[in-house]
């Protein structure tokens, strides 16, 4: 946790939740696992207000209740932790994914529940249907049947899971009771008014993703049974409440990654095949896994969607060639069923990891200075004049590049005396790149330059205020003047409130704001990959 | 001991000499040496096995005729270094005062025995060698130094037209419609095709003869800048291009992802992304970069 990360954790709480969030928000983040009496004392925000803003927090699940480290019976401790945070960054890429895969009802689904933090079912799809409908033309309104089959298929492709259940102290000690249907309401959520009883019950949340799992196919029979009763006007599943799986969006923009990397590398088809591996794979691998479970030739061309008409043999020749590949996306495990194949994840995830740095260096450094770093992550170490040779630039112009480089901390720098004494005339010194600090340095400013750009679009809000209120008003006035049948000249003449200049105002601080909020999230895809490539290298 | 010697072009060593001429007495023996030595007939060799003894050839004996003894050991050192020799070093070697060698230096390359070159090393060195001799690539630099310059436009220029090369073969493969087998070695070239190619291009302006071996540092350049792969394949003896039965494949490549989101925005290339700080003299609110970039 740096400071960087801890800085945009708070201006993201702000954004979403409001000061008195990214108070609290920032304080746990910087100071740990704390009580709520010590969070009192050292932040000075009232009881009732703190009470609710780590409500905010728990019921996002970007906070985490535990009981205290002294044994059964100390206050229970709050906890937050960054990642958490940092996935508010990803929300629009999760609406978006939802949208494309399943939709306006799916997109609509998962905004909800990214908004609440979490939901029972039947408010999620009554408010979806709702929304629906209202957007609709008259006369027409959405099936709550409908939304709800939505909401089932976003359950079974693991998008949406069931919040694990918070056991009483009682119940702690069978695992099991994850699997009864419905939890008492009362102590799933820590509201103000139950927080004595959150002293004295130790609370257990289930974390891990064996549980998940487990939950995940209860959800999907309590789903189907749900819809059932969905029919006959009962809801009967107050208490399961369902929030979004982060790890599964996670996943699938990770095979996206790859899949598009492929595309781009080779061809359309080949990333058809790869797209085709993944999805196959998509249940059966586990996610931390470093590459697929292997697929035969033949299941691969059976799964093939039939639309694509690639003939069998030619099927094995891309195949040969995702393998034959030097990024090694896909590797060959066996002979059986026509060929092994699998998709190699942790190595497709280096290897766009490093393009990432290299595009990095190539921008800012220009393609020469690409060119040096590209020929150090290739030979490992070389001293100055091998990489001068190599890369056949001036030995000046080399020297300044390197130094540039060394200076930004993209490249290292090895000494290896001949003699103990480090005398420079007896000492080689070998120019490095070491690419997982790389990432990890290159991942703090990429946090760092998120929060920029979150600062520079609170300012230019804060800038046009007085004007933002005021075309906010004219368009309510608008709209209550047409609600009430306005004749069309009233209408006119309160648009022309706003001048024209203030018009053209409004129009490029929108301008800005989209290509802020753009940035945004482009920077975020960059954060996205170094991530996982860290997290994997980090585990295997 | 003079016949002797012409039989052994090589040299011989004193053991030879005892057992061709066992009458002669050690002493008569180190005489006539000597007397051979100092009328420059014959050369002193320290080799492995001990001292060797070697006909000068007559041809730069009589090159030598008129020079005194100093020049004759300057030259001589030049000689020996083969290849090319540091002035410091020749000071050194013959223990003559400076201004002396500068004069017998200025002498013999006068006379077309030897030439100064300059090396790309260090360009203030002055280095000498036999004026019969070519001058190596460590001291030339190849074909990549006119003048003892680096010619990096020369480089760029090759660099840019192989990858064109390459690139138009791959497109070429890709339109081809065949199998993606088919296509994708279609798309490789061999080191030597490009380098026919540059040289019906007639880039190389200066009469440089661009060898292979200086294509193929061409074809690594952009191997680094990752625009180009390269495979080695087995390859029939005698082939066109082929190098130790092995050839090697080049083919243009596309890069895996377009720049990445970070270096999209103006941060992910400021200059004084460090010293910015919210409040501070450098804050995201104030930016320039950001500013004119929001203009954009």
């Amino acid at each position: 946790m740096t400071t960087q990360e801890v800085r945009l954790c708070g201006l993201l709480l702000r954004e979403h939740f409001g000061e008195v969030v990214e108070k609290v928000g920032t304080h746990l983040l910087r100071s740990g696992a704390q009580n709520l009496r010590t969070i009192i004392h050292e932040t000075g925000i009232s009881l009732d207000l703190l009470k609710k803003s780590l409500c905010v927090l728990v019921q996002h699940g970007v906070c985490v209740f535990r009981s205290g480290r002294r044994g059964p019976g100390a206050p229970t401790e709050y906890l937050t932790s960054c990642d958490q945070i940092l996935r508010i960054l990803r929300y629009p890429r999760y609406i978006y994914t939802a949208k494309t895969l399943y939709g306006d009802t799916g997109e609509l689904i998962i905004e909800e529940l990214l908004q609440r933090g979490e939901m029972t079912m039947s408010s999620t799809v009554k408010t979806v249907a709702n929304r629906l409908t209202q957007n609709m033309e008259d006369g027409r309104s959405m099936d709550y049947s409908e939304v709800s089959s939505a909401f089932c298929k976003l359950v079974e492709t693991h998008f949406l899971q069931r919040c694990p259940p918070r056991v009483g102290a009682g119940k702690a000690a069978t695992p099991a009771t994850c699997k009864t249907p419905a939890p008492p309401a009362s102590t799933t959520l820590p509201t103000p008014e139950s927080f004595p009883e959150c002293y004295s019950v130790p609370q257990v949340t289930l974390r891990g993703h064996g549980k998940r799992r487990l939950s995940n196919e209860d959800g999907e029979e309590q789903g189907n049974a749900k819809k059932a009763k969905m029919d006959s006007e009962t809801h009967g599943d107050e208490g399961i409440y369902w929030q979004v799986n982060f790890e599964r969006f996670h996943l699938h923009f990770r095979d996206q990654a790859v899949i598009s990397a492929v595309a781009n590398k080779m061809d359309q088809t080949s990333s058809e095949i790869v797209r085709t591996m993944l999805r196959m794979s998509e249940v059966t691998t586990s996610p931390t896994a470093t590459c697929t479970k292997p697929l035969s030739a033949n299941e691969i061309f059976r799964s093939l969607p039939s639309s694509y008409n690639i003939a069998r043999p030619i099927l094995d020749q891309y195949l040969t060639l995702l393998v034959d590949d030097p990024m090694e996306f896909v590797g060959k495990a066996g002979e059986s069923g026509g060929g092994m194949f699998v998709v190699n994840l942790h190595r497709a995830l280096a290897n766009l990891a490093r393009a990432t740095l290299e595009s990095v260096v190539q921008e800012r450094f220009g393609s020469r200075s690409a060119r040096i770093f590209r020929l150090l992550l290739r030979k490992r170490h070389l001293e100055q004049k091998q990489v001068e040779d190599f890369a056949m630039i001036p030995a000046k112009e080399a020297k300044d590049m390197l130094y540039t480089l060394l200076s930004q901390n993209l490249v290292q720098l090895q000494e290896i005396p001949k003699t103990p004494d480090f005398a420079p005339s007896r000492t080689f010194y070998l120019y490095t790149v070491n690419q997982l600090p790389t990432a990890r340095m290159l991942l703090q400013s990429c946090y760092k330059t998120v929060a920029n750009l979150i600062e520079r679009r609170l300012f230019e809000t804060k800038e046009s205020k007085r004007l933002l209120e005021k075309s906010q008003r004219i368009e309510a006035i608008l709209a209550s003047l047409q609600a009430s049948g306005a004749e069309p000249e009233q209408l006119t003449e309160v648009e022309e409130m706003i001048t024209a200049p203030e018009r053209q105002q409004l129009e490029t601080l929108r301008l800005h704001i989209n290509k802020l909020d753009s940035a945004e999230n482009q920077v975020d895809e960059t954060i996205f990959l170094l991530e996982s490539y860290i997290n994997s290298t980090v585990t295997s | 001991i003079r016949n002797l010697c012409q039989q052994f072009p090589h040299g011989i060593t004193d053991q030879v000499i005892q057992n061709d001429m066992p009458h002669l007495e050690p002493q008569q023996r180190a005489m006539a040496i000597n007397k051979l030595l100092s009328l420059g007939q014959l050369d002193l060799l320290r080799n492995s096995s001990g001292l060797l003894y070697r006909m000068k050839d007559a041809q730069s004996t009589s090159k030598m005729k008129g020079s005194d003894n100093q020049e004759k050991l300057v030259y001589q050192i030049i000689e020996d270094a083969g290849n090319k020799i540091w002035s410091r070093d020749i000071r050194f070697k013959s223990n003559l005062p400076l201004t002396e060698i500068n004069k017998i230096l200025k002498n013999l390359e006068s006379k077309k025995l030897i030439k100064a070159v300059k090396s790309v090393a260090a360009s203030k060195k002055k280095v000498y060698m036999l004026y019969n001799l070519q001058p190596d690539r460590s001291v030339t630099g190849g074909a990549w130094y006119s003048d003892q310059d680096f010619e990096s436009e020369f480089v760029e220029v090759l660099n840019q037209q192989c990858f064109k090369f390459l690139q138009s073969k791959a497109e070429a493969a890709r339109d081809s419609k065949q199998s993606p087998m088919v296509q994708r070695n279609s798309s490789f070239a061999t080191s030597h095709e490009v380098w026919k190619y540059i040289c019906e291009l007639g880039i190389s302006k200066l009469q440089v003869d661009l060898s292979m071996d200086d294509i193929e540092t061409i074809l690594n350049t952009l191997i680094y800048d990752g625009k180009v792969e390269m495979t080695v394949i087995a390859a029939k003896e005698g082939t066109v291009g082929s190098v130790d039965g092995q050839m090697k494949l080049y083919r243009g490549v596309n890069p895996v992802i377009q720049p990445t989101g970070l270096v999209r925005t103006p941060c992910g290339l400021c200059p004084v992304f460090d010293d910015c700080h919210e409040g501070g003299e450098i804050s995201p609110s104030n930016c320039i970069y950001m500013t004119e970039w929001l203009d954009f």
